[in-house]
């Protein structure tokens, strides 16, 4: 066992460790545990609003699929 | 000047311009998806396999014998390797990208990482196959693998993981939704884990029981820190995404994420209990297996309540239907894993049927099921082509949903059965073996179920690819070939 494993093995305990405290302290500072029944809300839009169940088909993507870049949204 | 849909002024996106956008990023994940899907159908098909002939030769322990590649030491890890990394890994790396690209609402970019990554993967799981069958493999559950294998294996995990940082960085601005902290925790925790434990078992092996702590450390890691966030990632999506109905108590998924990040890798030591250890290894193991129960009870109660008022859903969404199966399972297996690790409970099922039972709940009940939930809802939005069948998924649903259950039952009643009998100093070894033949034999049936619920998917999933009949406008729903409309939902 050889010490350039050990200290493999080390940095990422404190590399993978520090990271995810780093992520959790993010999330705090930049509100991600604020306003959490918005936060709920994120995954659905006009098209798929709360209310609508979705395991239906987008039966116009079927019609003609869309080609990557092919939409362009003016602002 | 074209902009992306966040750019735009939110009174001037129109429910078009969300679908279409939607439309686009489902569009730009079709091909690393449908690779690792391709890929997850293949070894799921090779592992069940491996699976049927381990479980007949626990009835027949002479079957095909006269050939070293086919005996049970080898067919066995041979069957665990492909269910593990070619089936449940590659569809859970699947769902994961299409996830993270609709999380991050942007289109996937980079997606050569992924392919090159796709590659690695299905040539380590071959060479890792080929090599246990021929006598290469390591006598380490969970890291059979040979080194050349687990080589490419690692590489393709850390390719992933760096795209998952890359479409981290570049998502449109906003919250960021309960899945995508599961998924950024199994991308990049992963990796770490597998290189970590391959270096201390198989490249640089560290001596002694060490040995042992470091495989668990590992093979239980591998089921909570990279297995169930893929599957919750996938639940705590589609679940509320197929009922338009948002999670009913956000807060508690982030409690329940944060506290399985915080005990799960604790876990791991509760397969040594009564090893050679120090005490206090295993003690703060089984505490940290107990507190498992905040993570799971948040999430029971979660899924559970978001359901309530529309389980008639069940009857007519595919998707549905499986991943609330997988979650129910969830709350079974993780349940009942605490208990396990009980030492005064743990005595019984130590080295029995029922640990295998369980392992069973766990990877397939829970997990696997909502795999399949999840390519029902993923792969027709990815390819443009709906599933040809609702029969076909009928049968699926069933074959797999009675065969997994009646295997669960029938080891966790063999194995106690056997627990006992071993713990009882009046039995023969030889003669406690004989409590576990007719429930071996009955998990031989439900294995053949099992696998005949795998025949009918990989026909239906080979159909949909090939895009065979007529293009259909509706979805495959159940019921919908009799008329039937979908009850309204309750929100």
């Amino acid at each position: 066992m050889n010490t350039i494993v050990y200290i493999l093995l080390a940095a990422g305990l404190i590399f993978f460790g520090g990271t995810t405290l780093a992520a959790f302290y993010w999330a705090a500072k930049t509100g991600q545990f604020r306003n959490l029944e918005d936060g709920s809300k994120t995954i659905f839009d006009e098209d798929e609003p709360v209310g609508t169940a979705t395991d239906a088909f987008a039966d116009k993507q079927a019609d003609r699929p869309l080609r990557r870049g092919a939409v362009s949204i003016r602002s | 000047m074209s902009a992306t849909l966040t750019e735009a002024h939110p009174s001037t996106v129109t429910p078009e311009m969300e679908k279409a956008h939607r439309a686009l990023i489902d569009e730009s994940t079709r091909l690393p998806v449908v690779l690792f899907y391709a890929s997850a159908v293949f070894w799921l098909l090779v592992g069940t396999v491996f699976a049927l002939l381990a479980s007949f030769k626990m009835n027949a322990p002479t079957l095909l014998d006269q050939w070293g590649w086919m005996t049970f030491g080898r067919v066995r890890p041979a069957h665990l390797n492909a269910v593990a990394y070619g089936w449940a890994a590659s569809a859970g790396i699947g769902t994961g990208l299409w996830l993270m690209a609709r999380l991050c609402r942007t289109p996937l970019r980079h997606s050569k990482l992924l392919i090159g990554a796709a590659i690695f993967w299905n040539i380590g799981l071959l060479l890792g196959t080929l090599g246990i069958l021929s006598g290469d493999g390591r006598s380490i559950e969970w890291l059979e693998f040979p080194n050349y294998a687990s080589f490419m294996l690692f590489v393709a995990f850390g390719l992933i993981a760096v795209w998952a940082i890359i479409m981290f960085r570049f998502r449109e601005p906003g919250h960021v939704y309960v899945s995508q902290w599961y998924l950024l925790a199994a991308f990049l925790w992963f990796p770490w884990l597998y290189s970590t434990a391959n270096l201390l078992l198989n490249f640089e092996p560290i001596q002694g029981g060490a040995q042992g702590a470091v495989n668990w450390w590992y093979g239980h890691n591998a089921l909570g820190l990279w297995f169930t966030p893929l599957g919750l990632a996938t639940a705590y999506y589609l679940i509320p995404k197929v009922l338009g109905r948002p999670i009913h108590s956000y807060y508690l998924s982030i409690l329940g994420f944060w506290s399985l990040a915080l005990f799960y890798s604790w876990n791991g030591m509760h397969h040594l209990i009564g090893g050679p250890f120090p005490a206090w290894l295993i003690s703060a193991s089984v505490v940290a297996s107990v507190m498992m129960f905040i993570p799971v009870i948040t999430t029971a109660i979660n899924h559970h309540m978001t359901v309530r008022g529309n389980f008639h859903a069940l009857k007519w969404s595919p998707t549905l239907r499986f991943t609330v199966f997988g979650a129910m399972c969830y709350t079974l297996a993780s349940v009942q894993g605490s208990f396990m690790a009980i030492p005064s409970l743990n005595i019984i099922t130590h080295f029995t049927h029922y640990t295998v039972g369980h392992a069973h709940l766990g990877l397939y009940a829970f997990f696997t099921m909502i795999m399949f939930g999840a390519m029902y809802y993923i792969l027709p939005r990815v390819v443009g082509w709906e599933w040809p069948s609702a029969r076909l998924i009928r049968w699926h649903f069933w074959l797999v949903a009675i065969g997994i259950g009646m295997m669960v039952v029938v080891l966790t009643i063999g194995g106690i059965l056997q627990g006992l009998a071993l713990l009882d100093p009046n039995i023969t070894f030889m003669a406690t073996l004989d409590y576990t033949k007719p429930w071996l034999f009955l998990r031989s049936v439900s294995g053949v179920l099992l696998t005949a619920g795998h025949i009918v998917f990989a026909v239906s999933f080979t159909l949909l690819l090939l895009k065979v009949g007529s293009l259909r406008t509706a979805p495959t729903l159940f019921g919908s070939d009799q008329g039937r409309q979908p009850e309204p939902l309750n929100v």
